[in-house]
Formats: structure tokens, C-alpha cells, sequence
């Protein structure tokens, strides 16, 4: 299977899922909305009974604005105009790539949303393994079936990541950077620096990426226990086939600009409140679900590449899951019948 | 010191001046007390400056003076102990990355005293530097040479000087990165003398420059095919085998400065105005930036137009602009005749920049180069009163502009049409000067403002206290004062007081209560609605408002009332109780209250407890922009769901 061919396959594989793609949404919603409703309360306050909420309903009240972010702390200091429309996604990717670091509670419901999803992988990567449905049953056991090894790979990853953001981003962007653009007069040639520069971490992050992602298909696919094991296997598997790797990355990353730049033109501005919250809303939600369809298009699409290069293609995932006996029914089981009189 | 040095003070002050103090005419703009011919030649290989000044200096005061003192500029950066590097460090700044090559120096090598009849008396042996600010011993930015017989006021005195300087990685506006170089504060430049003694205060961090007008008449070497421009006009210019010499000559104006560099563009345009003098607009433009050619002409040519019609005309007949490269950290600054802009290679349309910044430095011709205030004492009185005429440039000239925000690393710019930026908001910063209000008073000497809050007591504040008085005279009144002012001031050293004078005399209002608030004191303002009702009492409704005065500031505001008829009452308050009740039974109830409804007091530093609704949309505000802010951080999981 080509490259192109386990995207579409992967593709695919996914629109035939929708319950993972609504639940995965439903997901990310749910983890959001809390602190969503949190802000509302504080931006509620800040307003009280002001004249000042009428233009903030109306349009931006950018004086308004910046006097909540003059006494804003923990969540509100994230309340800043780049969460407008498209500004929203350059505000990520741009703090993301150049390590921004966020606020504590952001901190901490990312890392919250990473272990669930963590935990969620071993149940979509078999879902999609399998190409048919589990239901909730057979997905949640997948999940809990593979979440040790999946977890213990987390965590390997975890030091990975925080290893490339700890020296190989300041070496890239302190040291590489800005030493290469010390005596650079040319804003275009220092982009273009920057540029190469992101390309660089890019693929290193890429590089370490793919090999978890196919380590975390290894676990769930071939019922790994070892994490290090399924490591091993994952980097061995993007070595031996690294052309369809890159390539299908590749292809993925291509599919998540294009959505981005369709977002770039669709996204709603600053609308009145009523109707155009809800607009926002529905706006701002599909291009969410959209990303969530190309996030698991790329779980989906490297299980099917990965299935197809294996030596045994026709390869099957997992048996079915078999749960256990309650606690009550396995005691009474094991019970001396002295026991049972 | 020998006893010819003696004989030769004695005869100076009869001396023959060079060519340049010898073009002081009847029809001189200014005092022309301190003119210089230079001649000085650039190494861009070694990146130094080697110079020779003949300084001609006429004691315009009462007093004689038996020294001459020296801003030696460069010297700030010469290592970590100077005053503004200590300064810098105190506001959190550090340099400790900085290359040996890249600071700066300035070596005076040699003094002499011209005298007419008699040879050149050497100095040299006599400088010291001294340091009247602080007494820090290390700092280098002030050199006084004792004189054996004083210059009595009215005489004139001749200084020979030679000097050589390394031009640093840019500080404050002057340096050189890669072939871009950028010369400012870069001679020996006497200080000012007034009634009470020198005015030559150490270079510090958050201040700027004072010096006496003069005539300067220049000669730059740089290597041959590179631009050159220049406070002043050129009048000619002589190539040899590898250098080219460039001939300046200015006349009225207390700096020079210039730059050069082998990329420049060079673009010509014409300021052509139905009752102003035209001025021919010189661009440098980098060739990244061709393509904003127009927009430095276009913002120029508003600078020269509206300040022109506002407070005067610009008298020069020729204006340099100068792009500065990437990196070049010289952008925003102004000089006599020439002044620095600063884009960037992706420029929004919609955007404030490259206009605000170029409209801003062009109007510092206007308010600090012919008006030529004491930065380093009353800096607030040119950025001040240009950062309010700055923003009402350009919100006459180029309205609608949007807030926009720049990512990956500050190169890809993104604006948001939903968010018009306001003159009364983003011209004058009200955001910025809202955490600094309390820091210092204004009329404390610039030089001693808390190092990290300077800027906004200096900018921000002013510019909102200037726009207040606007809203509270009348514009016309308001023009009248600034335009008064700069008739009366223009080549000339005013002082705060003056302004102020001007300001009562032509309003015809004493308003020292206001000045005693916002420049004599760091009052903060703060007006607002703490209680409003308006319930039925039989067939009326009776409605009561408290508005109070949260705030230290007094200033009368007036509170309005809006009824469900769509009637109003509004009510005078003098501001100055904490609180005040305001009461009035009417057949209708009341919608909104609103102290100062028509934003006059923009000082206040919270506008939202201005006004209040009694059927407020904040519930259908919040939820708007939670739901909004509700994406943003859907979308910030899944960019970090990457890792997962």
C-alpha cells in the first residue's frame, strides 16, 4: 500500500467511524467547557451592569478589552484579542512552535486532554485496526486492555518532547538562529532562516512523533505489554519504511494546511451577540470537528499502512476482548463449597 | 597650564569664526550660538569614526562661563558601569551577549582653543569627566574643560576638536548592523548653558537630547557608491579612488545626524500645500520595502499638512526619511531635517504601521526640532505633545485602521477587522499609562523617572491629558494654545512653565487645578456609577444615581440619565465629593446612567464603571466571547494533541 493509498484507506476508515468521531469531539468539548463557562462568569463580573457590555455585545470593545486584561489572572490573561476568528489558530501554532510557555490552568487541562486521549488511543487505533465497529463495549475494553503500555509510552514521549523543547528548540532558535541572523540586515533572509529553522525542528519533532505513533499502533495492533518493545518496533518500522512513512505524514500535514487556509478565509470575525453567537459557535465547532476527522485520519491512516507493511498483510488485530467475571461471580466460583453451604 | 594658553582665552573672544557661524544673517530662525564644521570619515570595515570639529560657541546667557562641557554620547555604551547602562539594567534589560566589537566608544584626542591672531591653545590636558547627575565615576558621557579666562556673555569661543569613535551594535537608535549604519549622537557636542550654569546631563537610559542651535556645515567620508543621507541639504560631493566625500550644510537646526549604507533605494516626492511652504521628501528605503514607498510619502506628507496647519509651518524646504534596516534598531527616532520610520517586510494595509511611526517621527520636527525642549529634563513636552498630535494626524489621515498582531517569531502579521483601533484608546495608550500612573510625577525631571515606567508617564500620559483638554476647551481653543506656543517657541528652549502660561493666557482659564493634577501630581482618575435605581413610587418613577469619585483626581464630570421615553437629564458635577446623589422623580423609568457620557476625562482608568444599564446585555456579551474564546482553546487542544 502506497503512501496515497493508506490516507484514502485511513480517510475512509474514519468516515466509517463516526461514534469515534463524535466521541472524540464530544471529548474535546467537554474538557473546554468548564473553563469556558469559567471565564463567562469572569468576564460577567468584570462587566457587572456596564454600558460597557453593550459595545461587547454588540462588536469588540477593545477599551473594554484591555481594562479586563489590565486586572485579569490565571484564565482571563488568556482572554486576548488573538482568539478572534483565524487569529485562534496562529496564536497555537505560532506559541507552540516557539515554545510559548501557557498559563498554569491551561497547562493543566492540556495535560488532562493528553492522558485521556492517551487513554483513548488504545481504543480508536483498534477500532480502526479492526475497520468495523466495536461499539462502546469492545471500544472502552481496548482502551483499558492497552492503557498500561500505552501510558508507560506516554510517558516516554513526555521526556522526549520535553527534551526537544528544553535544548534542541533553544539550540535551534537561541543559539542557531539567532547567531546565524546576528548581522542579517534583510527581514526576508531572516524569515527565511526562521523558516528553514521551523522545518528543522519541525522534522526532528516529526521524526520523534511518527516513531511514538507507530509504537502506540504496535501496542494496540500486535498486543505489545513492553512499551520499550513496541519503541523499538515503532522506530524499526519507520525505518524500514520510511519513504511511505514520510509520505503519508506528509500527505496529513498537507490535508491539515488546507483545512487551516479554508479556516483562514471562513472563519467568522467579530459578529453582534444573539444570532452571531451562535454562528461563532457553529462556525468555529465544524472547523473543530474537522480537525478531529484529520487527527484521526492520521491515527487511522498510519494503522492502515502499517497493516499493509507488515509481512503478514492480512493480519488481524486483537481478538476480542473476553471480560472477566464480576468480583461477586468470581468469588463465588472460587469458593470451597464448605463455603457455599 | 602654559602662559601662551592664556593669552590665547584671552583673544577668544573676539575670534573669527569658521564659514559656517559666519552665514548667521538678519533672517536667522535661531540664536545659531553653537554651530560646527565637521569633517569626518567612516571605516565600515572597523566600524570607526574618525572626526575633526571646529565647535563655535557664543555664551548666550547672562553669566560667564569658565568652562565648556561635552556630551560624549557614544561613551554610554562603552562598557556595563556607565550611567545608562546601569539604568538599562535597573529596568531589567540585560547586554551580557553582546560581542566586544559591538560597544562603543568615543576618544577625544586632542582640544584646542582658537584664537584669531594668535595659534591654536591645546587643552587636552585639561579635560575631565565628570558626572553632575549621579558622581558615578565610571560614567564617561561628560567631559568639562576648565578655561583660564571665562567667556563673558555675548562672546564667542572657537574649540578645535578631533576625535575618533567605534560606532557600536545599535543603542538607542545608533549603530551599525551588517552595511547599515545608522550615526546619531556621534561628535563631541557642547552642552547648554543657561542662567543657572550647564545644562550637560549625563546620557541616561530614558532620555533623550537638549543642545543650542547652530549651523552645520559637514563633510562625511564613506566609501564610494554608498548613499548617504543627512541632516540638512547636500551641496556636493567629491569621489576619490574608493571614498566619496559628502558635503552637508544646515543652517537652524541643534543635531546632525546621518547614515549610510550600499542598499538604500532612493525615491523623491514633493509636499505641495495651497498655504504651506513645499518641502521636498527624501526616502531611503530599504529594497525589501519598495513597495511602501508611498506609504512613507503619503504619512509624511499628512505630518507636514496637518502640523503644518495646526501649529506652523515647516520651514526647512527638505526632509530626509530614512527606512532603517532589518535589525538596524534605529527605527522611530527623529533629527533635525531627517527622521527614521521603521516597517517591516509584511506591512497589513490596514495596519498602523509604517504611518503611525512616520507621522510621529515627522512631527518631531515640529515639537522638539523647532521647539527645542529639554529631553532630558521635560521629555514629556515633545514626545508628549507629539504622541497627541501624533494620533490626531493620524486618525484625521488615515482612519479605520485595525489592531493586528504578529506571529511566528513577529514575521507573519494577522489583522483583525473586527477590532477598530480608536484614537481616544490606542492614539494615546490609555492601556499603557494605566499601570504606570502612580509611578512618578511628571514634573519630576525626565532623567529620574522609574526606568521602566519613563515612556509612559512621558508618552502616554501626556497625550491623554493634552486630548482631555481637547475634549474639555474645544479643539479650536485647544489649536489655538499649541499653535501659540509653537509660534511664540519655535527655535527657542521653552520650559513647562511656558507652556502652561501660553495655555492660560490663550484659553483664558486658570487652569492651574488641572496641571496641578496631571503634572505636578500622579493623581489617578476614576469616576463611576456605584448606585442606580429607578423604581415606581405611585404614577412616577423615582430614579436615583450615585456616581462617585473613586479616583484621587478632581474634574467635573456630568451624569447622565436616559429614560425609557428616550428623554434625558443630565447634571453638572464639579467631581470633587467622593460621592454625590442625584435624584428626580419622572413618569418614565430610567434605562442607563453614565457619568462623563462623553468621554471627556480620558484619564479615567476605568472606563467600565462609567455607565450602567438597568437591563444590561452582559449575560449576551459574556456569552459571546466565552463561546469564542471557547474555540480558541478547542483548537489549542488539538494543536497540542499533536503530542499525542
Amino acid at each position: 500500500m502506497t503512501a496515497l493509498h493508506a490516507f484514502r484507506d485511513g480517510a475512509r476508515r474514519v468516515a466509517r467511524a463516526p461514534a469515534i468521531v463524535a466521541g472524540t469531539f464530544a471529548l474535546t468539548l467537554l474538557v473546554a467547557l468548564p473553563l469556558a463557562i469559567a471565564l463567562r462568569g469572569m468576564l460577567e463580573a468584570h462587566l457587572g451592569a456596564s454600558l460597557a457590555a453593550d459595545a461587547a455585545a454588540r462588536g469588540a470593545n477593545y477599551e473594554w478589552w484591555q481594562e479586563f486584561m489590565a486586572q485579569a489572572a490565571g484564565l482571563g490573561t488568556t482572554f486576548v484579542p488573538s482568539i478572534i476568528g483565524f487569529g485562534a489558530v496562529l496564536q497555537n501554532l505560532s506559541n507552540l512552535v516557539d515554545n510559548v510557555p501557557m498559563a498554569t490552568t491551561i497547562a493543566g487541562v492540556t495535560g488532562a486532554w493528553l492522558v485521556l486521549w492517551a487513554f483513548l488511543s488504545g481504543g480508536i487505533i483498534d477500532r480502526f485496526a479492526r475497520d468495523r465497529a466495536t461499539r462502546a463495549r469492545g471500544f472502552f475494553a481496548a482502551c483499558g486492555a492497552h492503557i498500561g503500555p500505552v501510558l508507560r509510552l506516554g510517558l516516554v514521549a513526555l521526556v522526549a518532547y520535553w527534551a526537544l523543547f528544553r535544548w534542541v528548540h533553544p539550540l535551534i532558535f537561541g543559539v542557531i538562529y539567532t547567531g546565524v541572523t546576528h548581522d542579517t540586515a534583510v527581514e526576508r533572509t531572516a524569515l527565511l532562516i526562521r523558516l528553514i529553522a521551523y522545518g528543522a525542528f519541525a522534522m526532528t519533532l516529526g521524526l520523534v512523533n511518527v516513531v511514538f505513533d507507530y509504537s502506540r499502533i504496535r501496542i494496540v495492533v500486535e498486543e505489545r505489554r513492553s512499551a520499550l518493545g513496541a519503541l523499538l518496533a515503532g522506530g524499526r518500522f519507520v525505518r524500514r519504511h520510511a519513504g511511505a512513512v514520510a509520505g503519508l505524514y506528509a500527505l496529513n500535514g498537507l490535508t491539515f494546511v488546507v483545512a487551516l487556509a479554508i479556516y483562514a478565509v471562513a472563519a467568522p470575525d467579530v459578529v453582534p451577540a444573539g444570532a452571531g453567537t451562535w454562528f461563532v459557535l457553529l462556525a468555529g465547532e465544524l472547523y473543530i470537528l474537522v480537525r478531529h476527522f484529520l487527527k484521526l485520519t492520521f491515527y487511522a491512516s498510519e494503522t492502515a499502512l502499517f497493516q499493509s507493511r507488515l509481512a503478514h498483510a492480512a493480519y488481524t488485530a486483537a481478538p476480542p476482548v473476553v471480560w472477566p467475571d464480576s468480583p461477586a461471580a468470581e468469588s463465588i466460583a472460587n469458593a470451597s463449597p464448605s463455603a457455599l453451604r | 597650564m602654559c602662559a601662551p594658553l592664556a593669552i590665547a582665552v584671552s583673544l577668544v573672544v573676539a575670534a573669527a569664526v569658521p564659514s559656517a557661524a559666519q552665514s548667521t544673517s538678519a533672517t536667522a530662525r535661531s540664536p545659531r550660538n553653537a554651530s560646527y564644521t565637521i569633517d569626518a570619515r567612516l571605516d565600515p570595515r572597523t566600524r570607526t569614526i574618525t572626526g575633526d570639529e571646529v565647535l563655535a560657541w557664543r555664551n548666550v546667557t547672562e553669566r560667564p562661563a569658565a568652562s565648556l562641557q561635552f556630551h560624549l554620547y557614544y561613551n554610554a555604551w562603552r562598557n556595563t558601569t556607565s550611567t545608562w547602562m546601569r539604568e538599562r539594567a535597573l529596568a531589567g534589560a540585560r547586554d551580557d551577549t553582546r560581542r566586544e566589537a559591538e560597544w562603543a566608544s568615543i576618544d577625544v584626542t586632542s582640544v584646542r582653543l582658537i584664537a584669531s591672531g594668535g595659534g591654536p591653545a591645546d587643552v587636552t590636558a585639561r579635560m575631565r569627566f565628570i558626572a553632575p547627575d549621579d558622581g558615578n565615576t565610571d560614567d564617561r558621557t561628560v567631559v568639562e574643560i576648565p578655561l583660564d579666562a571665562p567667556v563673558a556673555p555675548g562672546q564667542t569661543i572657537q574649540a578645535r576638536l578631533t576625535w575618533s569613535a567605534h560606532v557600536p551594535r545599535t543603542f538607542a537608535r545608533t549603530g551599525a548592523v551588517d552595511d547599515f549604519f545608522f550615526i546619531a549622537q556621534w561628535f563631541p557636542k557642547i552642552g547648554v548653558l543657561e542662567n543657572s550654569g550647564w545644562n550637560c546631563h549625563q546620557f541616561h537610559n530614558v532620555t533623550e537630547f537638549f543642545s543650542d542651535f547652530g549651523v552645520y556645515d559637514v563633510r562625511l567620508t564613506a566609501p564610494r557608491g554608498w548613499v548617504v543621507g543627512a541632516t540638512g541639504v547636500e551641496q556636493d560631493t567629491r569621489d576619490t579612488a574608493d571614498a566619496t566625500t559628502h558635503h552637508y550644510y544646515q543652517e537652524d537646526v541643534h543635531d546632525f545626524a546621518w547614515t549610510t549604507s550600499p542598499h538604500y533605494l532612493e525615491r523623491r516626492a514633493r509636499f505641495e500645500h495651497p498655504s504651506l511652504p513645499p518641502v521636498d521628501i527624501r526616502l531611503l528605503l530599504q529594497p525589501e520595502h519598495a513597495a511602501q514607498a508611498e506609504r512613507h510619502f503619503a504619512a509624511t506628507r499628512a505630518a507636514l499638512r496637518f502640523y503644518g496647519e495646526w501649529f506652523g509651518a515647516y520651514p526647512y524646504g527638505h526632509i530626509t526619511v530614512v527606512d532603517p534596516a532589518w535589525q538596524g534598531g534605529a527605527g522611530g527616532m527623529e533629527y533635525p531635517m531627517l527622521f527614521t520610520a521603521g516597517t517591516r517586510w509584511l506591512a497589513p494595509p490596514k495596519g498602523v504601521q509604517p504611518e503611525e511611526v512616520t507621522i510621529h517621527e515627522a512631527g518631531h520636527q515640529f515639537w522638539y526640532g523647532i521647539v527645542a525642549t529639554n529631553e532630558f529634563e521635560h521629555a514629556w513636552m515633545d514626545e508628549g505633545l507629539n504622541t497627541f498630535s501624533t494620533a490626531r494626524t493620524m486618525w484625521q489621515a488615515f482612519p479605520g485602521r485595525v489592531y493586528t498582531q504578529r506571529y511566528f517569531g513577529g514575521f507573519i502579521p494577522w489583522s483583525f477587522p473586527g477590532l477598530p483601533l480608536a484614537r481616544d484608546v490606542d492614539g494615546d495608550r490609555v492601556a499603557g499609562y494605566r499601570p504606570a500612573a502612580r509611578q512618578d510625577v511628571q514634573a519630576t525631571p525626565t532623567w529620574r523617572y522609574w526606568p521602566g515606567t519613563a515612556g509612559a508617564i512621558t508618552y502616554n500620559k501626556t497625550a491623554l491629558w493634552l486630548h482631555t483638554l481637547e475634549r474639555y476647551l474645544g479643539w479650536p481653543t485647544l489649536q489655538r494654545i499649541m499653535s501659540t506656543y509653537f509660534q511664540r517657541w519655535a527655535f527657542r528652549h521653552p520650559a513647562p512653565d511656558d507652556f502652561f502660561a501660553v495655555a492660560t493666557e490663550v484659553s483664558g482659564q486658570d487652569l492651574t487645578w488641572y496641571f496641578d493634577q496631571v503634572y505636578r501630581g500622579s493623581q489617578t482618575f476614576d469616576y463611576g456609577i456605584d448606585v442606580f435605581r429607578s423604581e415606581p413610587v405611585g404614577s412616577q418613577f423615582h430614579t436615583a444615581v450615585v456616581a462617585r469619585r473613586y479616583g484621587d483626581g478632581v474634574f467635573p464630570v456630568p451624569v447622565r440619565v436616559t429614560f425609557a421615553d428616550g428623554q434625558e437629564i443630565v447634571w453638572n458635577w464639579d467631581g470633587r465629593d467622593r460621592w454625590k446623589l442625584f435624584a428626580v422623580d419622572r413618569p418614565s423609568p430610567a434605562t442607563t446612567a453614565e457619568v462623563d457620557p462623553a468621554r471627556v476625562l480620558l484619564l479615567d482608568v476605568n472606563r467600565t464603571n462609567n455607565g450602567v444599564s438597568l437591563h444590561p446585555s452582559t449575560r449576551a456579551a459574556a456569552r459571546k466571547w466565552s463561546v469564542t474564546w471557547l474555540i480558541w482553546l478547542q483548537d489549542h487542544l488539538l494543536t497540542y494533541g499533536f503530542f499525542v
